[in-house]
Formats: C-alpha cells, structure tokens, sequence
C-alpha cells in the first residue's frame, strides 16, 4: 500500500507539470495584456515599460515559461500581479473556508444523497421511489445562485431562524452555503446510489442470500449497500476534489471567502502567477483525492488489489 | 470504535479549519465602528501601486499627502504641507511641512520621507501603477534609481521644506499631490516588509490598519497620534459583499451604515421611496460610445457621426435602463467644471435630422453601410444600453451586431481599434478637464477611438501649459466645443453617483469625484447605530 501511494504520487509530478504548462499557454492564448489590466484607467509607456520588465512580459514567451518552471520547481507560486502579494498567501488565506465549506457539503450530501438513494432502491417503483427521483432531479438542475437567494429569503429573512450571509464567519453562516451547495451533489449521489443499488441486488449472490431466508433489509444493506458503493465513492471523490478547488457561485452569492472568487477574478485580471497556482494546487487536490478513492476501494471490495 | 474515532477527527479537522476561516478577536463595539461595503476587495493597499476606487477608499484614511483637494469644490488645501510658493514661471513648488507629524510606527515625517516615496513611485524597480500621478516632475524619465540615484526635480532643503521643479508649467500638478501616490511611506517598514508592505501598509494617515482578511474584512482602527482633527469613529469596517441584493438587506438591517452601490433596477424606487436615506448627484464621469476614427465608415465622416447621434434617444436610455440616475451627456467634460458650458447642446434625439445626415453622409436609409459590430464589456447595464442603442440605429436603417467581451479582452481588442463602434466610460482620477480632454487627444493610450485633430491638439496642448486660469477655462471650453461638433463620440450620458446613508450617520459628503473620494474621517454618529 505504502509503495502504491508512493508510486501514485510520483506518477503525478508529470501530470503537474502537464497542467501547469497547458495553463500557462492557455492564459497567454486568451487576448488581454496583465500591463493594461495594472495600469488601471491611466497608463502610460513609461509605466507599461517598468510593468513589463518587472514580470518578465516583455521576454519571449519561451522565456517567461522557462522563469515560471525554474520558480515552480523551487516550489514557488510567485507572486501575484494584482495583490503583490505571495500567490501561497492568497490561496492559504482562503483554503480555509473552502475546505470548511466543501467537507461540509459533502458530509451533508453523502448522508442525506445515500439515504434517498437507498430508500428509492429500496421502494423500487412505488410513490416514494418517484419522490426521491424527483428530489434528485431538482438538485442536478436548480442553478446555486437561485437556490442561494431563495434559501436566504426563507431562512433569513421570512423564518429569521439563520443570520444572513457574511464574510464574517460562524457555524450560523455556514449552514445555509453547505446546504445549497450539497444540492447538486445529494442529486447525483441518490441516483447514483439508487441505480447501483439497484443493479447490485439483481445478482445471482443476492438472491442466493434471500434464498438462504436472510430478511430483504439485511440482504439489502448488508449485501446489497456495500457493494453498490464502489461508484458512489468515485462520484464523491471526483466532487469534493472540483468542490476544494472553490465554488464561485455559491461564494459570490454568500460572500464566502474562498478560492473560486479569487480565481475567478484572477482570470479577469490576467493576474497569470495567481490563476497558475490555483490550478496547480486543484490538480494537485484532484491527484490526492483521487489516491484516497482508489485505496478506499480496498477497503470496500478486498477482491480489488491496488498495485 | 473506529468509527466513532473517526467521527471524532472530523469533528477536530471541522473546528482546526473553523479557526482559519473565521475570526478570533473580531471585537469591534458597534457603536464605535462604521461598517462600509465593499463589492469586491481591495487589491493593494500600496499607495504607489493601488489604482481603483476600493484601494483608494482604504487608503485616504491611511495615508495623507502634501495637499487635499475640497470633495466639494475641488480647491487644494493643505494637508502635511502648511503652506507653498509656486515659483514666477509655474515650474518650482517650495513645500513648508508641517512639524510633529507621525507615522503609525511613531516616526516623525520629515521631507526625506516625501523624497523617500516620490523616488519609489517613479523608480523603475518598483513598477508602479501610479507613476503618471508624479511623472510631470523634471527628471522623472531619467531617474533609473542605478546610475542615476535621484529625481532631480525632488530637493530636500531641510527636515520641514521639501522643493518640487516640473518640466513645465502645468497647474493641475498641485492637485495630482493630493492622490495617495504621493503621499509619505515609512522607509524601513518599505525595506522591512518588501513587497509584502502592500498587505501591510502604514502612513500617516487619520486612521490605521489593524486587519485584512482578503475577500471578508478590512479592519481600520483610529491612530490616536494624528497631527490634525481625531476622528470621532473608533474603527471603521469594510466588509465584502458581492451581491448587491444582499448589500442592500444587510444595509435595512442595520449591518452597513453606508451603501455606495445597489441594484440599478432598484434605483428609482429607493430614490423615490427613501429621500432621506438615498442619494444621488452628478458625480465626474462620463459614458460613451466610442467611432473608430482610424478607418471606415467613420473615419472622415462627420455627418454619419452626426446621424448616429441624433437618431439615439439618451433621455430614454437615462430615463428607462438607468431609472433616471444619469443626465443625457451634451459634451465631453461634464457638469461640475468651471469650463463646462450649461448652453452647449449637443446632439438631441431627432430622427429627421439623423435620416436627413445619414443620406447626407452617403448612405440614405443605411444602403451602402455595412453592418457594424458594437461591442461592450460584460455587464446587465451595458448589455441593455447597447442593445437600445441597436435599436434606435434600426430605427434609420443602420445594422448593428452587438459583441459582448469580458473586461480584459475588450480593452485590448478596442486598444487596437478593432471594432467599429464601442463602450467606454471614464471617471475623473483628477477633478481636472485636461483628465477628460486628453482623451481625445492625439497619441495618447486612452485616445481608443483613435481621434486625430491638429487643431484639437493645439488648443488643447494650449489649455494644458496655460498658466492664467480665465485663459485656461476658455481654452477648455473651446476644445470641448470642438470635440462635439466634431461629433467625435455618440455621447450617451453623464454619470451620477447614488448611496444609501443611515439617518443617524452625519458628516457625509457629496463627492464630485464619486463616493470614493467621501472623507471617512470627519463621520460621526448622533446616535448609536443599531438602536
């Protein structure tokens, strides 16, 4: 296991460096120039000419990419263009909140999204089954900010029982960002849930297991549960590492500091150091959290060997 | 039992990362702190480096300068300089500080800290956004900060006199001083700090730094050894918040005593509904619609030109998607300037006279003409404007393709002037007409219709050195003149600035340069808010 890990991790230093230089090309390709972006409304040539030999813009382009892989191998993000500030500094800062607010949502969405999952497969069919199908359905369509605004105006506003979001924040304000960004996921996770599930207990095994007078909620979630999860936790895995790169709607609508806000102006700024390390450090969370998945598979198939 | 163990780290995990993402200490009495909105965060609280009206927000209650400029009525008054002598011939300012001046790290100001952070805003090393704010003073071009060490415009003559030279006469220079690219920053926190002096700043200014927590909250507290008046407000919060719906509840609420920006589409009513608590008045800025003077159909072509802006109906555009805010723009330099002119007309909607040009200029009834691509950068607003505009060219027979880009890609596509037509807006950084003039003139970045006129850039080089104000208020009067009946811009309107202020907040202001420009430091409250 250990060298699995190893081997993983390793296997991801090309990977890295694969995204950061597509990166680094495709912020070049987009039109729009850092210096006009710094100058503001004023610029000048002087200006522009300092700007440009303080970040290297004015070299080939080859250039650049050979001072941002020399700085990134010395695992240096640079410094950001708009902030002037360590590009590590900006992204710590806010990590925080959005770790909190995607491990939040994820809890919440693994919970609630498993159990309508299972109660649909369960009642295969019937009025509840419809009604979960149906609740999953909304979650993957409604659109985050919509849900957002609808969420503040019941709890905040006409029930008062939650306070109105803040860029302050307390366990109170956490509630409401977690429960609308747990919508999509609950949605895919109970049907994920229920079709796997579903597929599960039409095995010969399953059948053998009732047939050996076995009760159907033993069989279900004890035969059944187990391995129809192997899918679900991919779903999961691939979610919460796209959730920890930020979630720019829920943060804009909730004014929580995140990374998906500062990203998402970052590419608005041309601000090439800040978006670069936003990126890497999602790819790196991506690699890691797809390492997580595929030892948790072990854990939930011992058929599966890692190698 | 290992389930329950892991329960229990995530629960740790949950309440580690609680305590990065919130607060600890965030204990700011309400009644002693105003808290202030802001859409997005500050940038950089770098004086040289900060250019946008959030920055300057914060740093006007940070830093102070030689001078200040009246919100008002625009005139300079002294600020760290007691008094000056500007010289015979408009080139040499002598400076007299003020004595007992401090930083917020208790070190007294003298005129090397003056030369100190001039020389750093026009260093090259430091790649200043805000060099053009200093750039007017003799030597800037040459100083390297290597072989050559010093501006030489910038003399130190003792602790408290500080002598400024620029190229040449230039009147609007006083009034660039008072910007905070001008104004003293401590050398070793500078050289402490680097680059990081950005997230850190200190100065001398009415109030100080405590915390920033980038995207949440700036946290400013009195600095209780200010030379001048204390302000009343112990600390003052701003605190981010992207949505404007939001802003808006918090402010009914009672969690903002000031809101400087909400929902266009909600103007007229809280104007209408709230006289008290909302405001609004004619701020300096201006918002058009660019030709492209560098090739066809509008190159050479001032009937078109003409056409084009009679045949929009700015009353309506003003009237209708800007819920009556801004007024109908007649000219360049808009109401506010002494050079303004209330009897100027500009370009009234009237179709006949549109249709009667638009043949006049070669193509009756929009035949021959091309259809032509109006683009404008994202933004509900700007979307609703162009596309009346569209439609109003219809109206004569002219085809518009409207073409919607992001910030970044629009201002480098219109740099190159690239389309035919498009949106421009400008805010006044100086309350100075050569600020909006310039924009016309020729060679300059900002000129992004490529506008081209010799006799436009005589009078308006003219205007700029003179050094007698009557003279200069004519001068200008007469390039904006020019640049109307060149009809060098569809000119659509002049902006106007709303805020939201609580009835028991006093001591504000109405700006012309815009809410950013509001002192925060002579606010106070008359009664606790909240209560």
């Amino acid at each position: 296991m250990g060298t699995y890990i190893l081997r993983r991790l390793l296997l991801a230093i090309p990977v890295l460096w694969g995204i950061a230089t597509a990166v680094f090309f495709l912020v070049f390709a987009i039109p729009g120039d850092p210096a006009d972006i710094l100058m503001g409304h004023h610029p000048t040539e002087e200006a522009r000419k300092n700007i440009e030999a303080k970040y290297h813009l004015d070299r080939p382009i080859l250039v650049q990419y050979g001072y941002f892989m020399g700085r990134l191998v010395q695992l240096d993000l640079g410094r950001s263009y708009a902030h002037k500030a360590a590009v590590s500094a900006i992204l710590f800062e806010r990590a925080g909140a959005t770790v909190l607010l995607a491990l939040t949502s994820v809890i919440i969405a693994v919970i609630v999204g498993m159990g309508l999952g299972c109660i649909g497969a369960y009642n295969q069919g019937s009025w509840l089954d419809g009604i979960v199908m149906a609740i999953s359905v909304l979650g993957v369509s409604v659109p985050v900010f919509w849900l957002g605004l609808m969420g503040m105006l019941l709890f905040c506003k006409v029930l008062g029982v939650l306070p109105f979001p803040d860029p302050e924040i307390t366990v109170r304000h956490l509630v409401l960002p977690a429960l609308t960004l747990s919508a999509l996921l609950i949605g895919y996770i109970a049907r994920m849930t229920r079709s796997s599930l579903l597929e599960v207990i039409r095995q010969d095994y399953v059948r053998t297991a009732r047939a050996k007078g076995l009760s159907k909620p033993a069989v279900f979630f004890k035969h059944g549960l187990r391995n129809a999860l192997i899918p679900v936790v991919t779903i999961i895995g691939l979610n919460l590492a796209s959730l920890l790169g930020g979630a720019i709607a829920t943060e804009t609508v909730f004014a929580w500091p995140g990374i998906g806000r500062a990203m998402f102006q970052a590419v608005g700024e041309r601000d090439v150091p800040l978006i670069e390390g936003g990126v890497i450090l999602l790819a790196l969370v991506f690699v890691i959290t797809n390492i997580i998945v595929d030892v948790s598979y072990v854990a939930l198939d011992p058929r599966i060997r890692l190698k | 039992m290992a389930k329950a163990g892991a329960v229990f780290l995530l629960l740790v995990a949950l309440d580690v990362l609680f305590g990065i993402a919130s607060f600890e200490g965030s204990s700011q009495p309400r009644d002693e702190t105003l808290l202030y909105r802001f859409k997005t965060d500050a940038p950089t609280l770098d004086p040289a480096l900060a250019h946008d009206t959030t920055s300057s927000t914060v740093l006007q209650c940070i830093v102070d300068g030689l001078v200040e400029q009246d919100p008002l009525t625009l005139e300079v008054i002294p600020e760290l300089a007691e008094s000056w002598e500007i010289s015979e011939d408009r080139t040499v300012y002598t400076f007299h500080l003020r004595q007992g001046v401090t930083f917020h790290n208790g070190r007294e100001v003298t005129a090397e800290d003056f030369k100190y952070s001039m020389e750093r805003v026009l260093n090259p090393a430091t790649a200043a956004d805000q060099r053009w704010v200093l750039e007017e003073i003799k030597g800037a071009d040459a100083f390297d900060g290597k072989a050559v060490k010093h501006v030489e415009g910038i003399e130190v003559l003792d602790a408290y006199t500080l002598r400024i030279t620029i190229k040449q006469p230039y009147e609007p220079f006083l009034g660039l001083l008072s910007m905070e690219a001008g104004s003293p920053v401590p050398r070793e926190e500078v050289e402490r700090l680097g680059e990081d002096f950005a997230s850190q700043p200190t100065g001398c200014g009415p109030y100080k730094l405590v915390r920033w927590k980038r995207d949440a909250v700036i946290v400013l507290e009195r600095f209780d050894d200010y030379w001048g008046e204390k302000p009343e407000i112990k600390y003052i919060k701003f605190k981010v918040i992207p949505e404007d719906m939001l802003a808006l509840e918090k402010y009914w609420r009672g969690e903002f005593d000031l809101l400087m920006e909400f929902p266009v589409k909600r103007q007229r009513e809280l104007l209408e509904r709230y006289p008290d608590e909302a405001q609004t008045w004619p701020m300096l800025g201006v918002y058009y619609i660019a030709f492209n003077h560098t090739k066809p159909p509008f190159k050479g072509n001032l009937a078109l030109r003409q056409a084009f802006n009679y045949a929009v109906d700015k009353q309506a555009i003003c009237d209708v998607i800007m819920q009556g805010v801004p007024m109908p723009s007649r000219g360049v330099l808009p109401p506010g300037f002494a050079s303004f002119e209330e009897t100027l007309e500009g370009y009234p909607y009237d179709l006949d006279k549109a249709k009667r040009l638009l043949a006049e200029a070669g193509y009756p009834n929009g035949e021959g003409l091309p259809e032509l691509t109006l683009q404008f950068n994202t933004s509900e607003a700007h979307e609703a404007i162009c596309e009346a505009i569209k439609n109003d060219l219809a109206e004569i027979g002219v085809k518009v393709r409207l073409k919607n880009l992001e910030w970044g890609a629009h201002l480098a596509s219109i740099k190159d002037h690239e389309p035919e037509l498009f949106r421009c807006g400008w805010l006044a950084d100086i309350p100075s007409e050569d600020n909006f003039l310039q924009l016309l003139n020729t060679g300059r970045e900002t000129n992004y219709s490529g506008y081209s006129d010799p006799e436009y850039d005589t009078l308006f080089e003219q205007a700029r050195f003179s050094t007698d104000p009557e003279a200069r208020r004519r001068l200008y009067a007469e390039v904006n003149r020019l640049a109307v009946e060149d009809a060098t811009w569809l000119f659509i309107y002049w902006y106007r600035d709303v805020m939201m202020v609580k009835p028991y907040l006093k001591g504000w202001v109405k700006p012309v340069q815009g809410d950013f420009r509001m002192p925060l430091n002579t606010l106070y409250f008359k009664s606790p808010p909240g209560s």
